[in-house]
């Protein structure tokens, strides 16, 4: 019963709903609002205002860089959460899955992992640098990294990537891209603009376009570095969790 | 508004965000300075906000445009009376409670989770600052996020089986309501192709799509009715509310809910503009008739509770719908009792919730028959609760009885003497369930071998939040004039 009358709850809305979508302005016509409104500035003049030739880029960056500097906050607060549910990994020695279950992972799979990491890591290097030209940027560089240090991880264990990765390397640079993004919005009230302005040293005729486009690139590397370290400690937290259960020497 | 003034908003919203990121590094440096180190963040932001005082003019708002940019393009801080005030009364709630942490959380949360709780409760104060003030939707949803993600988890941050169910519950209930605010957005984004909220207002009137506004517009009210727990919508809050820690409880039901229904009259009033348009009237009328079930609702069951911070929650279900009724008037009165009352229950609910963790701090004891004769050996938190219900209650001279004194007058204003008379029964609901509480604490003996004859009152690092709490309520009673007229004006000028 009350399965019925949930399942015809969702019926009636996801009808209600359709009807909404029936009633919406029609997929890709030129004249829609959001091809009317802000859109037409943003891909005629994004490369000159905000000097990123990467469109996504100079909006998530700069038009839009207090809603990025919101969505670090979250990816940042998503690692505080889990912390806060599972604590972080203790210092020191750590005896994880890969001492406990004593199943050692084959050459071939240590080999080729130790092989193909710093391959990973150059190329989420370039993903984070290259974000302004091209598609990337700091979220993908440093999800890039993260897989990285998973792959790692699943193989080597948890003790040698912690001494990889040690915490007093991460706890730092966790918050890295809620603090360059902070430090670059100061720096906007320096060149007489407002937060996240990018202007910074005043130039008589208006921004740097030189300077604007570092900023950005700080601000990925900001964004990558942050990532990747926030995804690390997760990662961290949850093989431990994984071993907690079980008897340690 | 001209010079280093105008950035204060940004920073007062950025700074805690700051201390946010910096924490893990202090934690490893020194783990005792985190807690005085995340006060300090909150204290210069409160510094901050106190400098702006008299320089928001009530009768309009100052915009700060982020990264230079012109209103639709960037996004845009709109500073409103009302969001200041707002502003304030997060900072100030915040700073008590993060001081009141200190003691507390020592005692329910293991060692290796202390940073992560002030790292949370700072991202929990900033995001709650930049959504009263924020002048941009999706901006809106961005912050909405942040509370959110840090709300459930500080809400498991103790680690027991109960607190993880409910901070479970709380986050089944909360991820869809936060979906479906980007499905509102995304409907209103489709129709008008704008995310600012001044821009929206101008469009909403004038483009066709009006079946896609009055579904967003519809999605949007239902989604934070869950997250500002109105009545239907409630479920998860008695639970997630109760078996957080303390001071976190007084957060959660002081400000987070109350910030959350904030949000509906910043959406209605903002971005669709009431009185154009007669299916929001309509919409909003729903809503006051879900806050006038609230109010009996949340207070009979509040009356029923064993557990004394249950009751308290429930009686924060109540109150939530006592700010929907407030808004609901269409009136600046009673828009300024709803933001009134989101300031004085705010400040009477943190402190009624400080006192709870009092009581458990010292005794251990979370059930109500278990205050009886509290009074002798718990004397200030015994009369730092009486003050605070006082207010709960909304007796003169307390800060409860301004606003319910808009909230009815409001209502009477627009001819909905029903829910006036609603909002007078949940007064008395109330003083049903804080007197017998009251009565317990002072004028029963209590079991023998529960209480000592003897004072031992919480350390003085917990009295102290909490009386500076419940002397708060009495402040803002005796001094409201010094709030209302400008709080009347800006709720006009909302409503225009």
């Amino acid at each position: 019963m009350k399965r019925l009358v949930s399942l015809l709850f969702i019926g009636a809305l996801a009808l209600l709903l359709l009807y909404v979508v029936s009633r919406m302005p029609p997929m890709g016509e030129p004249d829609n609002p959001t091809a009317t409104r802000v859109v037409p500035r943003y891909l005629e003049k994004a490369e000159d205002e905000t000097h990123t030739p990467n469109v996504v880029t100079g909006i998530i960056l700069n038009y839009r860089g207090f809603d990025t500097m919101g969505e670090v906050t979250v990816i940042y607060c998503a690692l505080a959460a889990v912390l806060a549910v599972l604590g972080r990994e203790r210092r020191g020695r750590i005896r994880d899955y890969v001492e406990l279950s004593g199943l050692p992972s084959s050459v071939i799979v240590r080999t080729m992992v130790a092989l193909v990491v710093p391959f990973i890591l150059l190329f989420s290097l370039y993903t984070i640098f290259h974000g302004e030209t091209s598609p990337g940027g700091g979220f993908q560089g440093g999800a890039v990294i993260g897989a990285s240090m998973i792959i790692f991880t699943t193989i080597y264990g948890l003790h040698l990537s912690s001494v990889k990765v040690p915490q007093r390397f991460r706890s730092p640079l966790e918050g890295s891209a809620v603090i360059t993004f902070f430090l670059v919005g100061v720096l906007g009230f320096f060149g007489g603009g407002n937060f996240l302005t990018y202007a910074w040293p005043r130039v008589s005729e208006g921004l740097h376009p030189a300077l604007v486009t570092w900023l950005t690139v700080l601000v990925e590397v900001g964004i990558g570095l942050g990532g990747a370290m926030v995804l690390i400690s997760i990662l961290f937290a949850m093989v431990r969790e994984e071993g907690a259960d079980e008897p340690l020497a | 508004m001209s010079g280093a003034f105008k950035h204060l908003p940004i920073m007062m919203i950025t700074l805690p965000m700051l201390g946010a990121a910096l924490m893990p590094f202090v934690s490893y440096l020194r783990r005792e300075a985190v807690p005085w180190v995340s006060a300090l963040f909150l204290v210069v932001s409160g510094v901050l906000g106190l400098l702006l005082a008299g320089r928001i003019p009530p009768d309009g708002c100052v915009g700060y445009r982020l990264g230079g940019w012109e209103p639709p393009f960037g996004i845009e801080l709109k500073v409103d009376f009302a969001g200041y005030f707002l502003m304030m009364v997060v900072c100030g709630i915040s700073l008590l409670a993060l001081l009141y942490s200190r003691l507390y959380i020592i005692r329910e949360v293991e060692g290796g989770k202390i940073t992560a709780y002030y790292v949370l409760f700072l991202l929990l104060s900033a995001s709650m600052m930049g959504f009263v003030v924020t002048g941009d939707i999706f901006n809106l949803f961005v912050f909405m996020e942040i509370l959110a993600i840090s709300s459930y988890a500080l809400v498991a941050v103790t680690g027991n089986r109960n607190a993880v169910r409910a901070a479970f519950k709380y986050l089944l209930m909360g991820a869809p309501s936060s979906i479906m605010v980007l499905l509102g957005i995304g409907l209103l984004y489709s129709a008008t192709g704008t995310l600012n909220m001044a821009d929206l207002a101008a469009r909403v009137g004038e483009t066709g799509y009006r079946e896609v506004l009055i579904a967003s517009f519809a999605v949007l009210v239902l989604a934070f009715m869950v997250k500002a727990a109105i009545f239907p919508l409630h479920l998860w809050l008695p639970d997630a509310h109760s078996i957080a820690p303390s001071p976190m409880s007084a957060m959660l039901s002081g400000l987070v809910v109350a910030v959350s229904a904030f949000a509906i009259a910043r959406i209605a009033f903002s971005v669709f503009t009431v009185h154009s348009w007669g299916v929001v009237g309509t919409t909003l009328d729903a809503l006051a008739a879900a806050g006038a079930a609230a109010v009996l609702f949340g207070g009979i069951m509040a009356i029923y509770q064993r557990d004394f911070k249950m009751m308290i929650a429930y009686s924060t279900i109540s109150h939530m719908g006592y700010i929907v009724l407030g808004f609901t008037a269409l009136n600046p009165e009673g828009l300024t009792g709803a933001v009134y009352h989101v300031l004085d229950h705010g400040i009477a609910k943190a402190c009624l919730f400080l006192c709870a963790g009092n009581f458990i701090y010292r005794k251990g004891y979370r059930r109500i028959d278990q205050l009886k004769g509290a009074w002798r050996e718990m004397p200030w938190t015994c009369f730092a609760f009486a003050l605070a219900a006082w207010s709960v209650i909304g007796l003169p001279p307390s800060a409860g009885f301004i606003s319910k004194w808009y909230l009815v007058y409001g209502n009477v204003k627009a001819d909905r003497v029903p829910y006036a008379v609603v909002l007078l029964i949940g007064a008395i609901l109330a003083a049903v369930y804080c007197f017998r509480i009251i009565y317990y604490m002072f004028f029963q003996p209590g079991e023998e071998g529960a209480w000592r004859d003897q004072v031992m009152d919480a350390p003085a690092g917990m009295l102290a939040p909490t009386w500076a709490l419940s002397l708060a309520t009495l402040f803002f009673g005796v001094f409201s004039y010094l709030f209302l007229d400008s709080l009347l004006k800006a709720a006009a000028s909302l409503l225009a």
